[in-house]
């Protein structure tokens, strides 16, 4: 098949994937020198864990952002990108440097002003995303890289955001721990990825259409972190006073086809390495029906629930608030039942 | 890729597909039926459980096919 030749264009064009992880810019201010740490060979405890393609995921993102509707294909991104952009401004604070990690075409910085932040640096793997961003108000510099490899120096930036792009990365915790890096003391990191229950209803129909016509199945989506995970990664990577928190968006499609060629066109299509590149015209069919039978609604129409895990995390720093040290309370919790009702009017 | 290669036909194909599942909404939800009792019931899910609904259903779409061709 072609698929070789390929690859070998493919090198010879791009290694932004690879460890020499080159980046261009757009504007003046370069990033720091060196690379932040964690390389290839800086990982303790295991060899690294190997479950996507990022060069396919490269040239899926590629193919994604050069078609000519790509804007119908937004409204997810959208949507994420505005409530990233809503926790940036719930944080009263100006931040001179600002990260977008996997920002793809920039849903986050058009809802930002240049008030809340005053340089914006927007990395990605494709860089017909990065060519097609959409305008915002901030100055931006667009950097071609990897979010595993992230080329600047440690203690750069003030904040650091990502939008449904952590959910492709090989190595997560090795990821956060360069987010932790890049970061100044002080400085938060504000992300969402999807997790845990996306897309069960297309996962559980094709799985039971596979069983049902050909006697097995394979994985068509690909893993998820758990809610429950994320606690402890960011944990590990260094952050501290963590917020999580899930929503559920779900969207309603025609059929099971229109969500498949929506999930292409979002440049959401799978990359896993044991991904099955076939499914068969029976398999299909079969889990369409299964699909419209088991979660369709009254209209007609089929869910696709898209759980999107919002996560905020600091770098440590003198000034925010610490525990109080053992032995220093004041009162005691079992004066709780001692405090009166107030009786005045105004109180709510 | 210019021109009209495999790839091409079979997502010119594949957009049909839609339109020709509509038409055979009952077969589909006797198969899909068949399939969820499984989710349920006792019975483990094998392959060929629900062969029967799966060939009307095929037949079905099939037909809808020939005639859009027509």
């Amino acid at each position: 098949m072609s698929g070789r030749l390929c690859r070998r264009l493919l090198r010879l064009g791009c290694p932004a994937s690879s460890a020499g992880s080159w980046s261009r810019l757009s504007g003046t201010g370069r990033p720091g020198a060196g690379r932040s740490g964690t390389g290839r060979s800086g990982l303790s405890g295991g060899g690294r864990m190997n479950v996507f393609s990022r060069e396919m995921k490269q040239r899926q993102k590629d193919w994604a952002a050069q078609l000519q509707d790509s804007q119908q294909y937004d409204y997810l991104r959208e949507e994420v990108g505005s409530r990233v952009a809503d926790r940036v401004y719930d944080i009263a604070r100006t931040f001179p440097l600002a990260l977008d990690i996997g920002g793809g075409r920039s849903h986050i910085a058009e809802h930002l002003s240049k008030e809340v932040v005053e340089r914006f640096c927007l990395t990605d793997v494709s860089q017909q995303s990065l060519r097609r961003r959409r305008p915002s108000e901030i100055p931006t510099h667009c950097v071609l890289a990897d979010e595993e490899f992230l080329p600047f120096k440690e203690n750069t930036f003030d904040l650091v955001v990502s939008s449904l792009a952590l959910h492709w990365i090989n190595d997560l915790p090795g990821a956060l721990r360069q987010i932790h890096q890049v970061l100044k003391p002080d400085g938060v990191f504000i992300g969402a990825m999807v997790g845990g229950e996306t897309l069960y209803e297309l996962r559980c129909s094709l799985q039971l259409a596979e069983t049902e016509r050909e006697g097995g199945f394979s994985p068509h989506i690909s893993p998820y972190t758990a809610v429950t995970d994320l606690g402890n990664l960011l944990g590990q990577a260094g952050f501290n006073m963590l917020t999580v928190d899930i929503d559920d968006i779900q969207v309603h499609y025609p059929g099971i086809m229109e969500v498949m060629t929506d999930l292409q066109g979002m440049g959401e299509s799978n990359c896993a390495w044991n991904r099955k590149s076939l499914l068969h015209r029976d398999t299909i069919l079969a889990a369409a029906a299964i699909y419209k039978e088991m979660y369709g609604s009254e209209d007609g129409s089929i869910p696709a629930t898209f759980e999107i895990l919002y996560m905020i995390g600091w770098k440590p720093h003198e000034s925010q608030a610490k525990p109080a040290k053992r032995g220093s309370a004041t009162v005691s919790f079992g004066d709780l039942s001692k405090i009166s009702r107030p009786s005045g009017t105004d109180q709510p | 890729m210019s021109g009209s290669n495999v790839w091409s036909r079979t997502r010119e194909k594949m957009r049909l597909f839609p339109e020709l599942f509509a038409q055979c909404a009952n077969e589909a939800a006797v198969y899909g039926k068949c399939v969820a009792a499984t989710t349920t019931g006792t019975q483990e899910l094998r392959k060929d459980l629900c062969a029967k609904e799966f060939e009307a259903l095929k037949i079905c779409f099939t037909n809808a096919a020939k005639k859009r061709a027509r």
